[in-house]
């Protein structure tokens, strides 16, 4: 009896010993996740279309202007960071995280719209652009490249050229198509149980997007997995995830459907589209289904690399050269 | 941590030893049946098996008490699992009618690539059927609380943000759960079925798997 007192004793005592550090708050930006432009001043940001966006440029303002589209939506600039090196070749290197993703401001998930980013990019080309004869090339990887050709589909006369890294399509329903095949996982895969299981340990409500950015990046982890049909060579680098406006312009791609091609005829400068030679959910035959929306395309494969084939040495070194050589032929 | 957390949680967890998840048909349940082995497959928010053992106290109205461990599927087994401690009583009967409620401590692990999270937590619910010797169907409704989280990075996670390790608080998650849950029953043999919807705490978005199902059997044993 005795025994069995101390042991409860000492479980006790240990349980409160080591349960008396400091609690930390979930939703407070700086301890899961950084802060943003809007909390901390030491960021570099510029302020455009009534929102705060975190940006940098590389390079001569006076140079063409090639700026930087990262994927998600809801991802950061921060894993295309290789691209700096067009800066060294004689162009103007704007990057930007997107409202509501990486370090940029936050807002509240019904104020965002496909419009509202097309009116950021302008925006951020505005603020950079130093003569009217500057030209703008736009560098769009995954989602990035969707907005990029959004963008040229709105706006045909304002981008001088354009590079495509595996946009998921230009169409809604390819859109779907390519994201249900890219985000397909067996059932009992660790992958799709590390997405689902979280649930249980984290929840938050839509104006706590410190909580939901977080669990959004731990969910990235996923396209890094084994398992995954991306084919990439490892996490990448990231800052602060966009929870909300990942899920908020999914829902609004539902809502309107829509169809960024049909403008496209009307663009003829040659668009640089590329595809990777391991992700399995893309590959020639759909590389070319997408790219034919666009009526002049230098269609090339990108050999030893994923999805994330800007992003790590073979793939880049192998993007590199190519991409050199079509900005500078423009 | 807060006192009175702590004391909430370890009272749950260790003193009072409520619930239990085992599905009972309580119709079925004879006094003298003191042990209940079960073993379940199902979906709770991954696809888990999960063993369990109750007892059933000697009182006046039926109260099971007992643990249960599941572990979900995946290449790391073990990395992630539940562990529920606790009971649930069948409080009355009205005719073949019965309402019972249990309340579960919980204690579950997460872990992926970034991080592992060390969770205690909590469950309760209540449940109302229509019980007979050989078959039940009931409804429960039930809310799941993640009340306090030990965060602890991986190195893959810091090289991103350094992310600051340790409890996090106000609670970090919760759900409501709703369903039947039905069975058939012979002799010291239980077979259960139950399914249900899950909620987020803030009843306007669900999990990315937002239900739940389960066979199970149970073993009654006197």
């Amino acid at each position: 009896m005795n025994r069995t007192f101390s042991i409860i004793s000492a479980t006790l005592l240990t349980f409160f010993i080591f349960s008396c550090e400091k609690e930390l708050s979930i939703n407070e930006a700086g301890n899961l996740v950084p802060k943003t432009v809007e909390q901390d001043s030491s960021i570099p940001s510029i302020k455009v279309n009534s929102t705060q966006l975190h940006a940098e440029t590389f390079g001569s303002p006076t140079d063409p202007m090639l700026v930087i589209l990262h994927g998600g939506p809801g991802s950061d600039y921060r894993y295309l960071l290789n691209c700096k090196a067009f800066a060294d070749q004689g162009y103007y290197v704007v990057f930007y995280d997107q409202r509501g993703s990486g370090l940029s401001k936050r807002h509240t998930k019904n104020t965002y719209s496909i419009q509202i980013m097309l009116d950021d990019l302008s925006g951020v080309i505005a603020h950079y652009k130093t003569s009217v004869t500057q030209k703008v090339f736009l560098l769009g990887h995954s989602w990035g490249a969707m907005l990029a050709t959004a963008y040229i589909n709105a706006y045909p006369k304002a981008i001088n050229g354009a590079i495509l890294a595996e946009p998921g399509g230009f169409i809604w329903q390819d859109v779907l198509d390519y994201v249900g095949r890219s985000r397909s996982f067996r059932f009992t895969s660790e992958t799709l149980n590390d997405a689902t299981y979280l649930d249980q340990f984290i929840t938050g409500k839509q104006d706590e997007q410190a909580i939901l950015d977080y669990k959004f990046s731990l969910m990235a982890s996923a396209d890094e997995s084994a398992e995954s049909s991306l084919g990439n060579d490892g996490p990448l680098s990231f800052w602060r995830s966009g929870a909300v406006i990942q899920e908020a312009l999914f829902e609004v791609g539902n809502k309107e459907k829509p169809d960024w091609t049909n403008n496209l005829k009307s663009y003829t400068t040659l668009v640089l589209f590329i595809y990777s030679e391991r992700n399995k959910s893309y590959g020639l035959t759909y590389a070319q289904k997408i790219s034919s929306a666009y009526p002049n395309v230098q269609l090339e494969k990108i050999n030893g690399a994923g999805h994330d084939m800007l992003s790590f040495p073979t793939g880049w070194n192998n993007f590199y050269p190519i991409a050199l050589n079509y900005l500078n032929t423009l | 941590m807060k006192i009175i957390t702590k004391l909430i949680i370890f009272s749950v967890f260790i003193t009072t030893n409520l619930s239990y998840a085992q599905t009972l048909n309580w119709a079925n349940l004879q006094k003298e049946q003191r042990h209940i082995a079960s073993l379940a497959i199902g979906l709770d928010y991954s696809l888990t098996l999960s063993v369990g053992y109750g007892y059933q106290l000697k009182t006046n109205f039926p109260i099971v008490v007992g643990a249960e461990y599941a572990m979900p599927s995946g290449k790391n087994l073990g990395d992630d699992f539940k562990t529920k401690v606790g009971g649930q009583v069948r409080w009355f009967r009205v005719g073949d009618f019965r309402f019972s409620t249990k309340v579960q401590g919980i204690f579950r692990r997460y872990e992926n690539n970034y991080v592992r999270l060390n969770n205690f937590g909590a469950d309760f619910s209540g449940v109302i059927g229509y019980y007979k010797p050989k078959w039940f169907l009931a409804g429960e409704v039930g809310f799941d609380k993640a009340i306090v989280t030990h965060f602890k990075h991986t190195e893959a996670m810091k090289e991103n943000f350094a992310a600051k390790d340790g409890w996090y608080n106000p609670a970090t998650g919760g759900n409501f759960y709703y369903g039947l849950q039905s069975g058939f029953s012979w002799r010291s043999h239980d077979l259960i079925l139950k399914a249900g919807k899950i909620i987020t705490q803030d009843f306007r978005t669900t999990p990315l798997l937002p239900f739940y199902a389960q066979i199970g059997y149970n073993l009654k044993i006197k």
